[in-house]
């Protein structure tokens, strides 16, 4: 998957656009994300028809987390850093999200304060963890997650332990339609968008220079810097990126369960998060939304089987990292860059 | 009144600092271990330090004296570290961004241990009776005998386990197999078999610490999860696989977080501990003693 | 391969469901519970209780002639695992009302879902004063007693006992265990009692020795906690490691020393004192049949959780057979003070803030066990009410 030569592909580019090979993994992404989309349009019109309102909103809850194990595969992926805090950007913007929503409930309010709040606290945030590498890493975002949680739980006017009930329900206004956020279909396609403007998103600014260098940098890290690229504005780009990323999927959270509480700061969310990059398959964006689903459904299905559900998952996990490292995206994928590569010659 | 207040208040909370330190200590002493020389981070550590102590309340209950108890514990331990590591940790040893697959590796195992520990002994908290109870006053303030008698206790496992480090031929080849796999391979060093050793070894000092500590602080299923933040900040602030840097930094950690809970509220503790960590990492990344076996 | 079996288990579920609802279909009550996770004894404990009593009601014929059917759901005791759960319950099982939740935070996030599902529920174990007050729900009932209800008949019996009292406080710092602290703090020092200093410990705390210097130096005769569950197994033994129990009256939350952790504590419990809504020494003819049924069925005794869930089934079924239907709006009716018997004696649905009316008792530990030293009616022990959303 890294490859180091990459910097040197980029270089030598001749004026027609030369797919290599991360280009046509990226590709590859783009087409499963696009089944991933079908899918998912078929499932709510299943939905719709049965009338379904329970497995339409699980499944809105499965992207909203989906959109949060994107945030972790960016870190992971793309700069080989293990967080296990992002729950802490998450929570962030579902309270933001509905701390803005009992005042004025106005959605595209709820949905800035949660991407302005996430910019300056990801910032600084990114300035204390970018300052150390791997495994110390891992626990920083660990320790700002807890003393955040700890903080929330602690907040009576956050709610302190019982967290917030009482988030109305808004209306999405779009300019061509307005979405009800407890409509079960029409909140799932809106949440489907926008997790795929969000993968978008990232998939475009990893595809440039900037996702090339985050690559070369997780290859080899010293040599990066005599290229002329900064090394420290790069991780924080980064990391400010995964915050928004997972802040923005956390302001919908509150939209559709109309409450908010400190769990959603605690380590599990992280936890899970990471469980589903894994499972779907690190570095390839599309592996955290196929993973988001995957979990969801497990944990659903599992959950109401037996109360050990955590034996099943902690087993499965562990299977995925030793026998599958790239997870299922990692056995897929390479089926679709064989096609893609047969059609072009 | 200032006599009261170090009496009641500051000579109480500097002593039970003291014994949380000495608990902490002995829990990243495996941890440590396994970390510096292996290169590993066992994130089911807490799990393993869970397991040793519902091993010693199932043994104990069927009889098995306390003193008996702090040398079998540690012995069962050992073969179940070892088949960890070449059943599990040596499968992905190999693979890219070692601290992230083991991370990730032990994670599973942990929720695996902590939910299987639940099926076996059930999620009531359980408490082995106290060894040795009683207290003794000193001037004024009671200490606990278990508690006197652990602080020794840990103080000499400590010594023993520095000692088999740094000074037995096998703590040489430990280390030389940390500092350059392939050299020592070459030396004739088992590489494989001293790894998994190692980690058995870490791993029953988890166990150890349970023993110890249950008395105290009680059995439950998520007992693992109690220590473990503690003793990772232990670990990196003393330097990997230091085992004085652990000692040091246990120590004095749980003392500042002891005479600052005097001033601020208690609740703040969490966020002093993250924040001494984060300065050690960032003023002094290697921690404060440095890596084992890395001079 | 994972939709498609999704999209084949919703066809299933919604064809199943849509199904004209025959009287002899059963009557579906969802438990949304903690069967994972710190809270998993009182998860045992309210499944065991429900249980019973459903096994007892079918035996009798049902509600209506319709048997109860139980279906439970692990919320691991997060409130967004509990909402998902519920709403699972609700839409795919259909169940005609729902029980279970143990901490406050998803007892009020189920009872959001539940007023937007238009369905009712019930908790029979959250004890936060937030839940029938400032936040009540008009489709949340209480069955169990409230921290001011608990509050109310400690604080009478401590008094009788020590007159004038000087009372630490130790608590949790964290919202609940805060609240607990002020509630009793209040209603004690109304009667007299001086306080004699206060410290909140961290949840989870590891040890709380460091506390016991100004423990000592206040010299109080009476120490009230709000800690629970490990906590507690930690702090009363610790304390009996420094000798502190000696001439102390300590008294705690009902939470505080359990069927579930008072084995662990040990000999550190005897003495302990607390206001519950039951206690197996009861003694009437009813509750003596429960306990031996209890026993008989889980090897366990009852603690106040299973008691409380076990009357919770008769009070649905007193209000459906009152209301004769299961429709959310007549069942909510039917239990608007609604009087039903329970094994803790007769209880009292209030209309007002839907918070049950229950004698409360003080408990004393003597042996291992419970043992009751004092009682307060229900009506003393109920406070105002303070519900102003319905």
């Amino acid at each position: 998957m890294v490859d180091i030569n990459v910097v040197e592909a980029k270089g030598t580019a001749r004026p027609k656009r030369v797919i290599d090979r991360l280009g046509l993994a990226m590709r590859a992404s783009h087409v499963l994300v696009a089944l991933f989309v079908v899918a998912a349009l078929i499932f709510a019109a299943v939905g719709v028809i049965q009338d379904d309102r329970f497995f339409l909103r699980l499944g809105t809850e499965a992207l909203i987390f989906a959109g949060l194990a994107l945030s972790v595969d960016i870190l992971l992926g793309y700069t080989g850093l293990l967080s296990l805090g992002q729950a802490l950007y998450f929570g962030l913007g579902a309270y933001v999200s509905a701390v803005v929503l009992k005042e004025v409930p106005s959605f595209w309010a709820a949905m800035a304060a949660a991407l302005v709040v996430a910019l300056v606290i990801g910032f600084l945030a990114g300035l204390i963890a970018n300052r150390v590498r791997g495994v110390y890493f891992a626990l920083v975002t660990f320790g700002l997650a807890q003393v955040a949680a700890r903080a929330v739980y602690n907040t009576r006017s956050l709610g302190a332990s019982d967290g917030l009930i009482g988030v109305p329900v808004v209306p999405i206004d779009l300019g061509v339609i307005t979405v009800m956020s407890n409509s079960p279909a029409g909140f799932f396609l809106f949440t489907l968008g926008f997790i795929v403007v969000l993968y978008a998103v990232c998939a475009y600014l990893l595809d440039t220079p900037f996702g090339r260098v985050l690559l070369a940098l997780r290859a080899n890290e010293r040599r990066v810097p005599s290229l002329g690229y900064s090394t420290r504005n790069l991780r924080l780009s980064a990391y400010v990126l995964a915050a928004v990323i997972a802040s923005l999927s956390g302001a919908l959270y509150p939209m559709l369960r109309g409450f908010v509480s400190p769990e959603l700061l605690f380590f599990t969310t992280s936890g899970n998060a990471v469980i589903t990059v894994v499972i779907g398959g690190v570095g390839t964006l599309a592996g955290a939304l196929y993973g988001g689903v995957i979990l969801t459904v497990l944990k659903s299905v599992i959950g109401s089987l037996t109360e050990h559900h955590l034996i099943v998952i902690g087993l499965l996990f562990m299977a995925t990292v030793i026998f599958l490292p790239k997870g299922i995206m990692g056995v897929v994928r390479p089926l679709i860059e064989r096609m893609l590569r047969g059609g072009k010659r | 009144m200032f006599l009261d207040y170090i009496q009641f208040v500051l000579a109480p909370q500097m002593v039970t600092g003291l014994s949380l330190g000495m608990a902490v200590v002995l829990v990243a002493l495996g941890l440590t271990i396994i970390f510096g020389l292996l290169d590993v981070i066992n994130m089911a550590h807490g799990e393993f330090y869970a397991l040793g102590a519902y091993l010693a309340l199932a043994l104990g209950a069927s009889g098995v004296s306390f003193w008996l108890l702090i040398v079998i514990v540690p012995l069962l331990m050992m073969p179940i570290g070892y088949v960890v590591e070449r059943g599990l940790i040596q499968r992905v040893f190999n693979m890219p961004d070692r601290h992230v697959t083991t991370l990730l590796l032990t994670f599973g195992l942990g929720l695996v241990l902590e939910e299987g520990l639940k099926v076996v002994f059930g999620p009531t908290t359980q408490r082995p009776a106290t060894p040795i109870p009683g207290a003794v006053e000193v001037m004024g303030v009671i200490l606990p005998t278990y508690r006197m008698f652990l602080i020794g206790l840990g103080a000499a496992i400590v010594i023993a386990v520095a000692l088999v480090v740094n000074k037995t031929r096998l703590g040489a080849m430990v280390r030389a197999a940390a500092f350059d796999r392939n050299m020592a391979a070459s030396l004739g060093v088992p590489v494989e078999r001293v790894f998994a050793g190692t980690f058995a070894f870490g791993v029953a000092l988890a166990g150890l610490a349970g023993v110890l500590l249950a008395p105290i602080y009680s059995v439950f299923p998520t007992m693992g999860r109690d220590f473990i933040f503690l003793a990772f900040t232990v670990v990196i602030v003393g330097g990997m696989g230091s085992i004085a840097g652990a000692v040091v930094a246990g120590l004095v950690i749980t003392q500042i977080q002891a005479l600052s809970s005097l001033v601020v509220s208690p609740v703040w503790s969490d966020p002093i501990v993250f924040s001494i960590m984060v300065l050690v990492l960032v003023l002094r990344p290697q921690g404060l003693f440095g890596r084992l076996g890395h001079g | 391969m994972i939709r498609t079996t999704l999209i084949l288990a919703s066809l299933c579920a919604t064809t199943a469901l849509t199904a004209p609802a025959f009287a002899a279909d059963p009557i579906k009550i969802g438990v949304v519970t903690p069967l994972s996770g710190t809270y998993t004894p009182i998860g045992q404990q309210v499944r065991w209780g429900l249980e019973l009593a459903a096994s007892e009601v079918n035996a009798a014929g049902g509600i209506m002639g319709r048997q109860v059917q139980l279906i439970f759901e692990d919320e691991e005791a997060n409130p967004s695992v509990a909402v998902q759960k519920a709403e699972k319950l609700f839409d795919v099982q259909k169940v005609d009302f729902l029980t279970g939740t143990v901490n406050s935070g998803s007892t009020l996030a189920v009872g959001q879902t539940a007023e937007r599902a238009g369905k009712l529920i019930a908790t029979t174990v959250s004890f936060a004063d937030s839940i029938t007050t400032d936040k009540c729900s008009p489709n949340v009932f209480r069955v169990n007693a409230r921290a001011g209800q608990q509050s109310t008949a400690l604080a009478a019996w401590v008094i009788k006992q020590k007159p004038k009292a000087k009372v630490y406080f130790l608590g949790p710092d964290y919202e609940m265990g805060r609240s607990t602290v002020a509630t009793f703090k209040k209603t004690v020092e109304a009667l007299g009692a001086t306080p004699a200093g206060e410290v909140f410990a961290p949840l989870d705390s590891k040890d709380f020795t460091q506390y016991f210097g100004q423990l000592r130096q206040a010299r109080p005769e009476v120490l009230y906690t709000s800690v629970a569950g490990n906590d507690t197994v930690r702090l009363l033994t610790q304390m009996q490691d420094f000798g502190l129990l000696k001439d102390l009256l300590v008294v705690g939350a009902s939470g505080t020393v359990t069927s579930q952790n008072i084995a662990a504590i040990g000999a550190a419990a005897e003495g302990f004192g607390t206001g519950v809504g039951y206690s197996t020494q009861i003694d009437t003819p009813e509750n003596k049949t429960f306990v031996a049924a209890f026993k008989a069925a889980n090897k366990s005794d009852p603690d106040l959780y299973g008691a409380d869930s076990y009357g919770l089934i008769y009070f649905y079924k007193a209000a459906v057979e009152k209301a004769k239907s299961t429709d959310t709006d007549k069942v909510r009716e039917a239990m608007r003070g609604l009087e039903w018997a329970t094994p803790q004696g007769k209880k009292t649905m209030r209309a007002g803030d839907h918070q049950a009316i229950q004698p409360m008792y003080v408990v004393r530990v003597s042996g291992g066990q419970f043992k009751i030293v004092g009682n307060v009616s229900g009506e003393e022990a109920i406070g105002p009410d303070d519900c102003k959303r319905f």
